[in-house]
């Protein structure tokens, strides 16, 4: 291949490789006034990566410490739900395992509305033997005619080998015009 | 014995521990008027949290300058809440309704809150910025003092 022959491929190479504007014989436009140099963004992607790796790393090690600190085969989760909630407005829950205080928990106005719009709300989460055990709820606010109301509910329930899930109902009892605090042992 | 008392000087001038620059422990407490405040549902603003006790004369002093501040800076975010760690619960309450302050008066009978923010002696003031983190902490007041965290105060809300 002799140079001219070189010269004519370099400068097909050339028109190729080049954008268009080059074949085209014009100059580069210039870049936008506002937008972000390509490193800056290259940076900003970076660093939202970065971000969703913490994010996830957190949520690993959050699985993590719940199945090292509270083994399945010991864990016991407690639950509270609260419908309509005409009679009652919830102030605070206490919540005993076999006599011994484990939960004492007020409620603001915003937590408080949040189960009434149908949230639910992991109040306790422990651990327990096998066997026989006892829990008693008490939960105070203010009930009919916004008078002080304080009531409780209890549950015997059998822990067994495997993970124990119960949960605090309040729900209302329209025929009496009064709240109803019920446990529910999901088996 | 000269390096003895060296010593004893050093570590009475070591500095007192603190939870400036910690994320501020969430606590929820019953107040005056029966509702309950939880720290962590004022994140994004600026929060003056003012421990207090009826027995310290400080504490009494500098309640009316916490009044002031709250009033003239409540529109511009921020909340000030006044927390009694006075046993007595009765007579706290009897107090706090007696001094008729604007800001919410909450009332901690137990330990745990106190231990979280390091109490040492009334009264404590800590400012916790719109993020949850403790910017600034004061402990004891003299009348007028409220000039000194009226700077931090504002420099928070600009943030």
């Amino acid at each position: 291949m002799n140079l001219k022959h070189r010269m004519v491929s370099l400068m097909v190479c050339g028109a190729l490789l080049s954008p268009a504007w080059m074949a085209m014989g014009e100059t580069p436009p210039p870049p936008a006034p506002d937008a972000p140099p390509a490193e800056l963004k290259t940076l900003d992607q970076e660093v939202q990566g970065l971000k969703k790796d913490v994010v996830d790393l957190n949520k690993d090690l959050f699985v993590l410490q719940e199945q090292l600190l509270f083994p399945a085969n010991t864990q016991v989760a407690l639950y509270i739900s609260m419908d309509v909630g005409t009679f009652f407005a919830l102030d605070s829950v206490t919540v005993k395992i076999d006599n011994k205080e484990v939960k004492n928990y007020l409620y603001t106005a915003r937590e408080a509305d949040a189960l009434l719009k149908g949230g639910v709300q992991q109040i306790y989460l422990g651990n327990l033997k096998v066997g026989k055990h006892e829990l008693v709820a008490f939960f105070s606010g203010k009930g009919p005619v916004e008078r002080d109301y304080k009531r409780g509910a209890t549950i015997n329930f059998d822990k067994g080998v495997g993970a124990k899930y119960l949960e605090l109902k309040i729900t209302d009892r329209v025929p009496k015009h009064q709240p109803e605090f019920m446990i529910k042992d999901w088996e | 014995m000269g390096s003895l008392i060296a010593a004893m000087a050093a570590s009475s001038l070591a500095a007192a521990p603190t939870i400036v620059g910690r994320e501020a422990p969430d606590f929820v407490l019953r107040g005056l008027d029966g509702r309950n405040l939880r720290l962590s549902e004022f994140r994004g603003q600026v929060v003056l949290v003012n421990f207090w006790s009826r027995s310290d004369g400080d504490s009494r002093q500098q309640m009316p300058a916490l009044d002031r501040i709250n009033i003239t800076y409540q529109r511009a975010g921020l909340v000030v809440l006044g927390v009694s760690v006075d046993d007595d619960l009765r007579r706290s309450k009897e107090f706090a309704a007696a001094m008729g302050v604007s800001y919410p008066i909450l009332f901690d009978t137990g330990t745990k809150i106190g231990k979280d923010y390091l109490l040492q002696k009334m009264p404590m003031t800590i400012l916790v910025d719109r993020s949850g983190v403790v910017r600034y902490s004061a402990v004891g007041f003299k009348r007028g003092g409220e000039r000194v965290y009226l700077d931090q105060i504002r420099e928070l809300l600009r943030e």
